[in-house]
């Protein structure tokens, strides 16, 4: 019986399928496996009457027993059970065969389908969603979708033994049946009703458990604190409340759930009860013989437990279904940034030109209004700016990471939105703030985006950022592992690594975030160095957070709102004495070598 | 049984701690009366449940060879109740079995959380928040299920044999060969199934937890992936790894589909009626008898389909333990050594040769320098080159490996450890601070602290204006529900934590960067204010703080390559004039514009 409760929240991509519309689809994804499911039907219908005979082939042995013990043949019908039962046995296996490798495969065109859809979907949707829910999309939900399918057909040989039995018993004695059916309305209610008390509870085990949870997490991350303070007295009170709360909760919890299988149990007892007093009656009558009796006797023990599973079953087949349909809400999420033609792109040479731009994330917000920049090839140009001045919106304008509202963007004169953004792409290099490495060795990361490239090259490349100094401060070297998200070095080598990363991919435009955090002066100072490297003679454009990148720099740029308000030299801004200046004085004084001075002085 | 411990709780039992089996029933045995009820229940179930087995035969007697309408409703009266019976008592020894469960995660839990207090620093700083978080929510949840319903299903597996087999018997003991042997075998097979079936869930779990290791990053790093344009080359990695998870899936479906067990019952009860039939022309049984057997026979049929989940449910349940025992069972290797060196630290410090090693490679190597008390020193070197390590030497977090720490001329080893780090004052990297107020966090350490006293503090670190910049002032909350802190205001409290203290020897870990002028003065304020009259071990990115240490120490890969004054070190080391140099190389004509243009 699986209940899962919580349904997740809807996204904005979501969308409503007709009924009709995602079993098609689901069927869809099944037509591949079409014989196999062929097989599956029959032999699921093989084994229910399997299942079938063997209780029937004991009642009429019985009867014979009684009534015509001479003709009985004992081992004929013993072999006849022991026969039926194996070809049970084996059509089962058959069925669970098959529909692991139906099911297997169709989880996994499902998981691909969905995983090409999410390579697929433009930055502005990453922006929205968070990993981790993008995650349960292309894992849990399909997950959650397969074990639907496999409980679907599980229960659908249940429920077909269950009708099978019902017709049988028809035959048998129709007034037995209705006796024996009395009961299934009170253990499909019984059922239901427990599923409404089923969800409360858990939720609040859930919400408590989660109280208890936090309550560790937080003082284990804190325990350094607490010990040199000596607190731990006072915490250790605290956990002793939350968890004895969780107790009693839990405890309801566990009464709701290990209630229901004992009073289905009891209302079926009822139920046997009531068969064995109207069946010995009605064999007096003369209507029943005892073989049959026993046979509807039985028949109560083979249907109340399928029923209670299909009863809480109901529940389970809809979050399936919405789990489906959440995963197909994703494949089917629609791109914004859209390509008018697919140009390959030869070698670029680096000239970027916005002109009159109009561009917003959200309807009403906008944050570049007739944008106009000539970027000239080679150039090395510092944007600086408040926060939400624009900068990081030009830098992701020129990745195609979003869709512009109005204007154009030029790349080598050509509009950008013509190209083919893989081999567009390919010649960008970016560094973002916190760089992403992926797990493997440094060397991996390094050539993540030129996987020809060869051992040697990266090596080369390697020691041109920095003079290599950084290498000698890595365990392994370049075959050092870098850990998830490079979690094994520290941000200020990931930095260095990005900019090697970038430096072998050779890119005729450079982009730079420049990381706000600090990283320890020496690496610091490597980084630097790399960046020299990497400026050099590509169109550059950089997100300026380091004095010396923008001292560096041919052009700054001041952004306010989406607007240049200045542009010049380092020096002519600053003699200029404008808005730059002021930036200067909030952002940038207290790197100058004037500023450390005075405060060591 | 006696560990060294740094918290202890009174009134704690003692369980058995030899092995995770051996916990496990220690822990139920703490309730022994709940799990004799839960036994006891279980056994009258299974007692009504074949008793209305046995009832059945009785009803088929009537029907076969007559009987007034009294002993008809004797029969059905006798069914009803055992069947409601049944239902009850099940009903009972599952709430009973729910208390003891839930009785024992919560001990369990109860038992790691005080063990977890009273382990040292050592034990807290080598191992991962996330992995002990793990251990004391998923692992004692899994104890809880190896109870409820794993131990019912114990129950239902040797009850559910048992009794049928003793009511069987008490029929007739020759009947007893079928089940007998189908039992023998059971155990067999079963055995066998699990070893099959283990590793093959267990690869499956792994592969789901690689499948979705990778795609989390494949995602985060989407920005990447996409501007490398390697779209297509991190398809076909999902693609392995979605390929492989879908063998083991399959791989464990046919492994399930072919459960045994299920034939052989299937078989046992072929040759069972056969013996039944063979007894019937013998005379010895009656068609009531067979039927009663039948139906006995048929609720051995339980337990056996109910062992296709359960013993995996109980294995991983023991595994949860093991590893929560595995916990529990670390032991500490620093003592508090109570009778040790207990005097006022004056804040003199002094590295003599010293070298450590950690898990088998050198982390510092020889390093000696002295700290005058007062001092403060700046400890300069790339990630990984040995900083924090040193720090944590004076602290003694460690032990050194060779060569001594001396704090005003005592080794640290000879120290009171309780006198000695309440002494010490430490700001790490990553400040914690609690989901409390503000003046909670800030009055931490001291078991009573007026207000004013925490406002003074605050003051001298700087954090008064900002904390009465929220809308609660001190009585702010931090964190989800409260207010967020940047890294420069999270600093200032840690601060204004550790002056309410006054600790003799500050350890400072500083590496928040602050990103406007403004933030960085207010910051270089407090930290100048926190170094005055005390000997300060200071690690910084920041320039301003290097240049005005009285002693600055060079790190790389664990040696102290320089040690000396700014001035000294312009002269002496490579890396530190490649630090200035640049910076004076483009700076010089920038500070006089900032002096004309700036402020």
């Amino acid at each position: 019986m699986g209940f899962i409760m919580d349904g997740l929240d809807a996204e904005e991509y979501d969308r409503i399928y007709s009924d009709w519309a995602l079993v098609k689809r689901i069927l869809g994804y099944f037509k591949s496996h079409l014989w196999k499911m062929l097989v599956v039907g029959g032999v699921v219908f093989l084994s229910s009457v399997m299942d079938l005979i063997l209780p029937v082939v004991v009642s009429q042995a019985l009867d014979q027993l009684q009534f015509s013990p001479e003709a009985f043949d004992p081992i004929g019908t013993s072999i006849i059970l022991g026969i039926a039962a194996s070809a049970g046995w084996v059509a089962n296996m058959i069925r669970q065969w098959l529909s692991a490798e139906a099911v297997g495969d169709v989880t996994f065109d499902l998981r691909e389908d969905a995983f090409n859809a999410v390579t697929e979907r433009d930055m502005s949707f990453y922006d929205q969603y968070p990993t981790g829910k993008v995650v349960s999309r292309v894992l849990s939900d399909t997950q959650a979708f397969s074990e639907t399918v496999r409980l679907s057909i599980n229960l659908m040989s249940r429920l077909l033994l269950v009708v099978l039995l019902i017709i049988y018993l028809f035959t048998v004695n129709v007034n037995m049946t209705w006796v024996l059916m009395a009961i299934i309305p009170f253990i499909v209610y019984t059922a239901l009703k427990f599923r409404t008390v089923a969800r409360r509870t858990v939720t609040n085990s859930r919400r408590q458990l989660a109280t208890v949870n936090a309550h560790i997490q937080e003082s284990i991350s804190g325990i350094g604190v607490a010990k040199a303070f000596r607190r731990e007295q006072m915490i250790y009170d605290e956990f002793k409340t939350v968890n004895q709360e969780s107790y009693e909760v839990e405890k309801i919890n566990g009464f709701v759930f290990g209630s229901i299988f004992p009073i289905l149990v009891t209302i079926a007892g009822v139920g046997v009860a009531a068969v064995v007093w109207f069946g010995i009656n009605m064999a007096q009558q003369g209507v029943l013989s005892v073989g049959d009796w026993f046979l509807f006797i039985q028949g109560m023990g083979m249907i109340w437990f399928p029923l209670t599973s299909i009863s809480s079953f109901w529940s389970q087949f809809q979050l399936g279904l919405a789990a489906g349909e959440r995963v197909f809400a994703l494949i089917d999420a629609e791109a914004l940034v859209k390509q008018k033609a697919d140009e390959p792109v030869d070698q670029l040479e680096g000239e970027i030109e916005f002109v009159n731009m109009d561009f917003h994330y959200n309807e009403g917000e906008q944050v570049l209004k007739e944008f106009s920049l000539r970027i000239r090839p080679g150039e090395t140009l510092a944007l600086v700016g408040h926060t939400g001045s624009g900068k990081s919106s030009i830098a992701k304008l020129i990745s195609r990471f979003y869709e512009y509202q109005g204007g154009e963007l030029l790349i080598d004169g050509t509009d950008i939105r013509y190209f083919n953004l893989s081999s567009y792409r390919s010649q960008l290099g970016v560094v973002t703030q916190t760089p992403f490495l992926f797990d493997g060795t440094v060397m991996d990361n390094i050539r993540y985006g030129k996987p020809e490239a060869s051992d040697e090259e990266v090596i080369e490349v390697a020691n041109q950022v920095g003079r290599g100094d950084w290498l000698v401060s890595l365990q392994e070297g370049l075959e050092t592992q870098v850990g998830e998200r490079g979690n094994n070095l520290s941000m200020g080598q990931r930095q260095l690594v990005a900019i090697a990363r970038v430096l072998l991919q050779d890119p005729a435009i450079f982009i730079l975030d420049e990381a706000t955090a600090s990283v320890d002066p020496l690496t610091e100072t490597l980084i630097q160095e790399g960046l020299d490297t990497l400026l050099g003679d590509r169109t550059s454009i950089v997100i300026a957070h380091r004095l010396s990148t923008i001292q560096h720099a041919d052009r700054i740029i001041v952004l306010e709102l989406g607007e240049i308000i200045e542009s010049g030299s380092h020096k002519s801004l600053m003699d200029a004495g404008g808005h730059y200046a002021t930036l200067y004085d909030s952002y940038f004084r207290h790197q100058s070598l004037e500023y450390i001075e005075r405060m060591a002085g | 049984m006696n560990q060294k411990s740094e918290f202890s709780v009174e009134g704690l039992r003692d369980y058995n701690r030899s092995g995770p089996v051996r916990w496990i029933i220690s822990h139920c045995l703490e309730h022994k009366l709940y799990l004799f009820v839960g036994l006891f229940g279980f056994a009258l179930t299974y007692i009504a449940f074949s008793g209305a087995r046995v009832m059945f035969g009785r009803g088929a007697e009537i029907i076969i060879n007559g009987g007034d309408a009294q002993a008809v409703i004797a029969v059905s009266l006798a069914v009803l109740i055992l069947s409601v019976s049944d239902g009850l008592f099940s009903l009972l020894g599952s709430m009973v079995m729910v208390i003891l469960s839930t009785r024992v995660e919560r001990d369990s839990r109860h038992e790691l959380y005080a063990s977890l207090l009273g382990k040292s620093q050592t034990f807290h700083d080598q191992q991962r928040v996330g992995d002990i978080m793990a251990r004391a929510t998923d692992d004692v949840r899994q104890l809880n299920f190896v109870i409820h319903p794993g131990i019912m299903f114990i129950f239902d597996m040797i009850l559910g044999f048992a009794v049928p087999m003793i009511y069987i018997a008490a029929i007739n003991l020759e009947l007893l060969l079928a089940p007998v042997i189908f039992v023998i075998c059971y155990v067999f097979v079963v055995r066998r199934y699990m070893r099959r079936l283990e590793p093959v869930m267990m690869q499956q779990r792994m592969q789901y937890g690689t499948l979705s290791a990778r795609l989390e990053e494949t995602i985060s790093g989407i920005e990447i992936v996409k501007v490398a344009a390697q779209e297509i080359e991190e398809r076909k990695k999902f693609k392995r790894n979605a390929w492989k998870f879908r063998d083991f899936f399959v791989q464990q479906g046919k492994i399930e589909a072919a459960y045994l067990p299920l034939l052989m019952f299937g078989i046992a009860y072929g040759f069972f009626f056969l013996h039944c039939l063979n007894m019937y022309s013998r005379g010895i049984l009656s068609i009531g008898d067979i039927i009663a057997v039948a139906g006995l026979m048929q609720v051995i049929s339980f337990p056996v389909f109910i062992s296709l989940f359960s013993i995996s449910m109980i294995q991983l349940g023991i595994a949860g333990a093991r590893r929560i025992l595995e916990l529990i069972e670390q032991r500490a290797d620093i003592d508090e050594n109570l009778e040790g060196h207990g005097a006022a630290v004056e804040g003199a410090i002094e590295f003599d040769h010293v070298t450590f090693k950690f898990h088998g490679s050198t982390v510092l190597e020889n390093v000696s320098f002295t700290v005058e008390p007062g001092q403060t020193v700046a400890i300069v070197g790339q990630t990984g080159s040995g900083k924090s390590t040193l720090t944590q030497l004076v602290s003694r977090t460690y032990d050194v490996d060779e060569g001594r720490v001396l704090i005003d001329g005592v080794d640290v080893r000879d120290w009171n450890l309780d006198r000695l780090r309440s002494q010490m004052g430490k700001i790490e990297q990553d400040i914690f601070l609690f989901s409390r107020s503000i003046a909670d966090n800030i009055a931490f350490g001291v078991q009573k602290a007026t207000p004013k006293e925490i406002e003074n503090a605050a003051r001298e670190a700087q954090a008064h204006d900002f904390i009465m910049s929220f809308n609660d002032g001190y009585e702010s909350e931090i964190g989800e529900r409260g207010v967020t802190l940047s890294g420069g205001q999270r600093q200032r409290l840690a601060l204004a934590r550790a002056f309410l203290r006054q600790p003799r020897i500050l350890i400072l870990d500083d590496s928040t960067s602050a990103i406007d002028s403004a933030t960085e003065d207010e910051i270089q304020k407090a930290m100048r204010r926190a170094q005055e009259g005390r000997t300060t071990i200071l690690i910084t990115h920041r320039l301003s703080q290097i240049r005005w240490a009285d002693r600055i120490i060079v790190l790389e890969n664990g040696r102290a390559i320089a040690n000396g004054s700014h001035e000294e070190l312009l002269l002496s080391s490579e890396h530190y004039r490649r630090i200035f140099a640049r910076y004076s190389a483009v700076e010089s004509p920038i500070g006089q514009l900032a002096a004309g243009g700036g402020a």
